[in-house]
């Protein structure tokens, strides 16, 4: 989807800063950053509809920097970056919760086609999530105040 | 990367004695040379010490009993000649030469002697000018006159006498005992002479074997009886007699004494000397005649000790050809163990290092492509005028493109070291397996003039293990058979699948009519990186990779090939994972 918001994580500066050109020229609104603390920090901020997180990073690992997306309880959907070709640990990304993988160098046209993967997947959970509100809010107007917090954030 | 490695290899080959046949050959020596040290040199050293001093003993022993027995027959020899004599000296003292002129007489008393003891021929009575007054005997006498004899003289002056043997008036070897008496102031002798072959067979009556003699000689050295072989009675003997002595004496003659040296046999001799007269006594007897008995025991004892050498070394012998068999058969097996060990070992630290590299490269290969990717869009936004430049640009994109593929297809190989976990282990029907795997590769075999031939067995069991991994060994062996193709403009790949019931697993043939491989290159052809193909199309991976798939599967792999008529990768595949494998699965 044009116009959807990324989060790229990966402590190569170069190549974070290459992927976020090459995202915005095809239309994409790009942050990147360099480490895990700083993904995180980013996303308490602000919404992003996906994340694209390199697994091998210097100071917090993708793993780890997963793992503490995943207790933010957002709807954005991770994409797994690797350039260890070591399927063993996308596995494991997967399980925690990662959308999908993919293995570095990759082409800018493979990446585009996973980040609308994502999307759509976070778009479908999100769409569900609303349509079961509206569920449940069919069923007992009262619980509109939980269903909907002011803030959407958790703290 | 590679220089350690076949540094390790080397001197792997020296410690296990691959190419050591010299090695065994020495240890077998040496086996044989501490055999022969410890056990064969004290046997035979003992051995012959204990026969030297034993031979020596027994034939003191009976040297000694040889010098008793001659010297028992010397005494025996005089005794018959004294008792002789003192018999003539009684008769003479006990009668008048007036009795005994009596023919009567003489004859009666003649008989009374030869009745007791025998070997007397004659009796004379002779007066003190030499003439017979009466005489007794075979031979016609009584006319000789004995004045001029040597015997007559001797007597006169010693009263008794016994003479060497000699021919006298009847012209006969003889010997005669004489005694005198004195009546009325005139002497006469009563004489007597002893029968030649009697004396000659008493003297001779000792035991001496076949080729033993005895004999007397005078003290000119001339025979006094007939000895059996070595001469005549009265010639001279040989041997010189030398001075006269008491008591035995035994000497070795080595050779013949009258020079004549050709096949003497060696020969004891004991000789002692008889006191009246002085004749000496010899027995002769052949050495080996001798000392048969202690020769032959002697030979019985040595043959006996070399026969139990002999054994003892043919035992050696046995015991360390098999000894040598064993230590060859473990070497041999601890060769293989830590060939595979080695492989594995090196296989393990590759898959660490690889990994880290690969990541290491795959990082500025990523921020290479998306540079890559920036210069295209933009050169797609900017309008180039110059179409040389523009052409160049597509070109060498292209390039970039191509080579950044080539570094990723060798950062995959890789990582494909890095050693896998899990396996996805599933049924697999090998032989619709081979023939999917098959399709796969026939296009590109087919432009290469490549046919496959496959002879698959009918009722082949299915296997669990894992297909992907399966594939990837499959592919790698099938494009290396194509590959060994190169330069030939046909050729074939032949897999052939069998049941292995004994084993309990699936046997997989690979065989191709390709280059071969030469017998270096089968040595290092599942180490990682050894490749004989341009820089570029082979990355040496593809055979180590395998081989390490295999044996995580439980199987192996093995290679057979003739250069230039082709090559045979065997495989062995259990019908069921190992163990270990599982409990990764279960990790699944
Ligand atoms: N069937 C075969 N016939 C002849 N030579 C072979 C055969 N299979 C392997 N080899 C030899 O063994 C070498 C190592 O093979 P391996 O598959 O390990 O590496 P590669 O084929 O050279 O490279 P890669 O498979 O990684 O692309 C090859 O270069 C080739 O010389
Ligand atoms: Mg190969």
């Amino acid at each position: 989807m044009i116009g959807s918001k990324i989060l790229l994580v990966d402590d190569e500066v170069v190549f974070a800063n290459n992927m976020s050109k090459l995202l915005a020229i095809r239309g994409y609104k790009v942050t990147s950053v360099n480490s895990g603390d700083s993904a995180i920090n980013a996303l308490e901020e602000e919404d992003f509809d996906v994340v694209v997180l390199d697994l091998k990073m210097n100071g917090m690992d993708g793993i780890t920097t997963l793992k503490e997306i995943k207790k933010l309880g957002l709807f954005t959907e991770t994409l797994i970056l690797t350039g260890h070709g070591s399927i063993d640990t996308a596995l494991e990304a997967i399980k925690i919760g990662a959308y999908d993988f993919l293995a570095k160098p990759c082409e800018i046209d493979d990446l585009i086609e996973k980040i609308e993967g994502a999307w759509e997947k976070k778009d479908e959970g999100e769409k569900k999530d609303i349509q079961e509100k509206i569920q449940k809010l069919v069923e007992s107007p009262s619980a509109a105040f939980d269903l909907f917090p002011p803030k959407k954030r958790k703290t | 990367m590679n220089t350690p490695v076949e540094f390790m290899d080397e001197d792997f080959k020296k410690r296990a004695g691959v190419k050591g046949k010299a090695l065994y050959i020495g240890l077998f020596r040496k086996f044989i040379l501490l055999t022969l040290i410890c056990s064969l040199l004290p046997l035979l050293i003992v051995g012959w010490g204990i026969n030297i001093h034993y031979t020596n003993f027994a034939k003191s022993r009976m040297v000694n009993a040889f010098q008793l027995m001659v010297d028992y027959h010397r005494k025996i020899i005089e005794q018959f000649l004294s008792e002789r004599t003192s018999k003539l000296r009684l008769i003479a003292n006990t009668h008048t030469k007036d009795d005994l002129k009596e023919a009567f007489n003489l004859n009666h008393i003649f008989k009374m002697i030869n009745r007791d003891h025998g070997a007397i021929v004659d009796l004379g009575i002779i007066d003190e000018t030499g003439r017979h007054l009466a005489y007794i005997g075979p031979y016609d006498l009584m006319s000789r006159n004995y004045s001029q004899t040597l015997w007559f003289k001797e007597v006169m002056e010693k009263d008794i006498y016994i003479s060497d043997m000699f021919m006298g008036f009847r012209s006969e070897p003889h010997f005669i005992i004489a005694v005198t008496r004195a009546e009325k102031g005139k002497k006469w002798i009563l004489r007597a002479t002893i029968d030649t072959d009697a004396f000659r067979s008493f003297v001779e009556n000792v035991r001496i074997g076949k080729t033993g003699e005895v004999f007397l000689l005078n003290t000119k050295g001339e025979y006094q009886t007939s000895p059996r072989f070595s001469g005549r009675i009265m010639e001279k003997a040989p041997f010189h007699t030398g001075p006269i002595y008491e008591g035995t004496e035994i000497k070795f003659f080595n050779e013949s004494p009258d020079g004549l040296k050709q096949s003497f046999p060696k020969q004891i001799v004991a000789q002692t000397w008889l006191k009246n007269p002085r004749w000496v006594l010899t027995v002769k007897q052949d050495y080996a005649e001798a000392f048969s008995d202690v020769n032959h025991a002697n030979y019985a004892t040595l043959i006996f000790l070399h026969l139990s050498a002999i054994s003892i070394l043919i035992v050696a012998v046995m015991i360390a050809r098999y000894m040598i068999s064993v230590i060859k058969k473990q070497d041999i097996e601890s060769d293989q163990l830590n060939k595979q060990l080695m492989q594995a070992g090196k296989l393990a630290s590759i898959g660490e290092l690889s990994s880290g590299v690969a990541h290491e490269i795959n990082n500025p290969l990523a921020i290479i492509l998306t540079e890559r990717q920036i210069l295209l869009d933009l050169s797609d936004k900017t309008r180039i005028q110059d179409t040389e430049f523009k052409n160049q640009l597509t070109e060498s994109m292209d390039q970039i493109d191509t080579q950044i593929h080539r570094c990723k297809h060798i950062t995959q190989s890789l990582l494909r070291f890095s050693r896998r976990t899990r396996s996805v282990v599933e049924d697999v029907d090998l032989n619709s397996f081979i023939k999917e795997v098959i399709g796969l590769m026939e296009r590109e075999a087919r432009t290469g003039g490549i046919k496959f031939l496959s002879d698959l067995e009918d009722h082949l069991p299915s296997i669990l293990s894992d297909p992907s991994q399966l594939q990837q060994v499959f592919l790698n062996l099938i494009t290396n058979a194509i590959d060994a193709h190169d330069g030939k403009s046909y050729g074939s790949i032949r897999i052939t699948t069998r049941f292995d019931e004994k084993n309990k697993g699936v046997k997989i043939v690979f065989a191709d009519t390709g280059t071969g491989i030469s017998e270096k290159g089968l040595e290092k052809i599942f180490d990682p990186f050894f490749t004989t193909k341009p820089v570029g199309k082979g990355t040496g991976l593809g055979l180590s990779i395998s081989h390490s798939i295999i044996n995580q599967l439980g199987g192996n792999i093995d290679v057979r090939s003739e250069v230039g008529v082709g090559t045979e990768f065997s495989l062995f595949l259990p019908l069921k994972p190992p163990p270990d494998l599982k409990e990764d699965m279960a990790d699944d």
